[in-house]
């Protein structure tokens, strides 16, 4: 290897410490989880599962990151049978003006997630519906399955349409075709999709701080607010758990369709 | 062969009607809601449910009446600002590392560092630079075990630190957008300017950089985009100290019960993001145009 110019070590140098800024937050996130010091310490003083069990036992975080997964559940499920139909049919539809519909359904995950939870909060209000469950699923559904719709339409766009016209040409009826060569074909962009969704859901914040009923408020909106007057291990518990699931969800995904899917924004 | 494909084409045309359940649920719940909050920036007394409302500009007079309002909207805008460039020069430099790995393992293990954050919650992010930036969290614990100063310094519940956590949330957008124009970028143009005796540093500025600048502009959108709606960051690393226009949307909601006046709000930025999502979709219709073979 050839020696390094000065400007290449400073090149170097500060991607590394970029690199630092980035992971490193995350990283100080798993020592407060396991740190025994009352409140946020450093260095730390000791070991404890303490706040885990806090996590588990106290202030609603239990209950509140149930109903996460319920609602990220309701919200995946939505965002993929809504998401893969809207790409199928965009796709194959020959729709005029499809390229404009397409950028219209996709605006969700343009325009700010705290407006439209604010409009829909609105509308919600005007129309005295209160704040019931399904609407958090249905606002969390209007920006995930964006991206359902996003990867499943760029999984079709590239396949070659002569495989479907071959199985059709040899006597497949369309429904066979359907689900024996399309859905196949396309159940990497969906899955990926859907696990955006779910990530998406999961952590939803803007959405939900308008759309959560007092009492029946998801993990970061429950994070939030105990965030607002104390800041302890059990944030730290709290955290850990998230990104850990986060980190399943994706390594699931990476083993079963591959991460490349995931990179393009 | 043409035949065949027409055949096809029409038999599974009914297809087109799958589109209509994510149609529906986005007129529903994402165009009738933003239509409700135009309508209601603009009447006295709510029209879907008092019978007596009138038209009314006062909610968008109200914003201009008072400098408080005035003053959320322009610290939303320069915080922006100031984590758009920030983002922009921490980000350039690991984007170019990213487009230029060499191998498949290096492009991995960036990869993964630029995306972990993504998929971490924005409360968990920003709880972690609370305990980074806090009076008695790593930053200054460490800087007064070291003796390096005496007293805590105030790195959070201020601009400083609302900037640095949102640099930290939208660095890696920035990081994937640049990425993938300098990707673009033919690399032989970069070796024919050094073969011809130019600097690296010389190369840069007057070949890599200029290339990139579409990226440059379309990563900075979107990152400004970002910045001024968000909530939760200004909100906890600002303390009461920081004012966004989204923290007054929702105060003007849940602590003013003024509807009226949070649609105008809305309204407002509304607009702004409007316009920015405009400059980006240009922008970026530029990047494709370009990418095409002339």
């Amino acid at each position: 290897m050839k020696r390094m110019s000065k400007s290449g070590i400073a090149y170097v140098a500060f991607n590394a410490a970029v690199l630092a800024f980035l992971v490193a937050p995350l990283a100080i996130v798993f020592v407060f989880a396991f740190d025994s010091s009352p409140f946020i310490h450093f260095p730390p003083t000791g070991f404890t599962l303490g706040w885990f069990e806090k996590f588990l036992t106290g202030s609603g975080f239990l209950k509140s990151f149930v109903l996460s997964l319920q609602v990220a559940a309701g919200t995946v499920a939505l965002s993929a049978v809504l998401g893969t139909g809207a790409a199928l049919a965009l796709a194959r539809g020959t729709i005029p003006g499809s390229a404009v519909l397409v950028s219209v359904l996709l605006s969700p995950l343009m325009l700010p997630a705290i407006l439209s939870g604010f409009a829909m909060f609105q509308l919600l209000v005007s129309a005295d519906f209160g704040r019931p469950v399904w609407a958090l699923v249905l606002g969390h559904t209007v920006v995930a399955a964006p991206y359902v719709l996003r990867t499943t339409l760029a999984v079709l766009v590239d396949f070659d349409r002569r495989i479907e016209e071959a199985a059709a040409v040899f006597g497949a009826s369309p429904t066979r075709v359907f689900f024996e060569v399309t859905l196949p074909l396309i159940r990497p962009g969906a899955v990926a999709g859907s696990v955006f969704a779910f990530i998406t859901s999961f952590d939803q914040f803007p959405i939900s701080l308008f759309l959560a009923a007092p009492g029946r408020e998801t993990l970061p909106i429950v994070m939030f607010n105990y965030m607002k007057f104390e800041l302890d291990g059990a944030l730290a518990a709290a955290s850990v758990v998230s990104i850990v699931l986060a980190v399943c969800v994706v390594y699931t995904l990476d083993r079963t369709v591959g991460l490349r899917a995931t990179t393009k924004i | 062969m043409l035949r065949l494909s027409d055949k096809v084409q029409t038999r599974i045309s009914p297809v087109a009607w799958l589109a209509g359940p994510l149609f529906l649920l986005f007129l529903v719940c994402f165009v009738m809601p933003f239509c409700a909050m135009l309508v209601l920036s603009a009447t006295a007394g709510n029209p879907f449910l008092d019978a007596q409302w009138t038209f009314t500009t006062a909610h968008y007079a109200k914003i201009t009446a008072d400098s408080l309002y005035v003053e959320a909207l322009g610290e939303t805008l320069w915080i922006g600002l100031v984590t758009t460039v920030t983002a922009l020069g921490l980000g350039y430099p690991l984007a170019h590392l990213l487009a230029r790995a060499r191998t498949k393992t290096a492009y991995a293990v960036l990869l993964s560092a630029v995306v972990a954050p993504m998929l971490t919650g924005l409360v968990v992010r920003t709880f972690a630079w609370m305990t980074l930036l806090s009076d008695a969290g790593v930053v200054n614990s460490l800087l007064l075990q070291l003796g390096l100063i005496s007293k805590p310094l105030p790195l959070m519940y201020n601009e400083f630190g609302v900037v640095v956590a949102l640099v930290h949330i939208y660095l890696p957008f920035m990081v994937l957008t640049l990425a993938g124009v300098i990707g673009q970028i033919d690399e032989r143009v970069e070796e024919a300017a050094r073969l011809h005796g130019a600097s690296p540093v010389r190369c840069f500025f007057e070949v890599t950089l200029p290339l990139s600048l579409p990226g440059v502009l379309a990563g900075s959108l979107l990152v400004f985009a970002l910045a001024i709606s968000a909530y939760v960051t200004p909100y906890l690393m600002g303390g009461r100290r920081v004012l966004t226009l989204p923290m007054l949307i929702y105060q003007q909601v849940a602590e003013s019960f003024d509807m009226g006046f949070a649609a105008a709000l809305g309204a407002v930025m509304l607009a702004v993001s409007l316009g920015l999502i405009f400059a980006y979709n240009t922008t970026l219709a530029k990047l494709v145009d370009r990418g095409k073979p002339a």
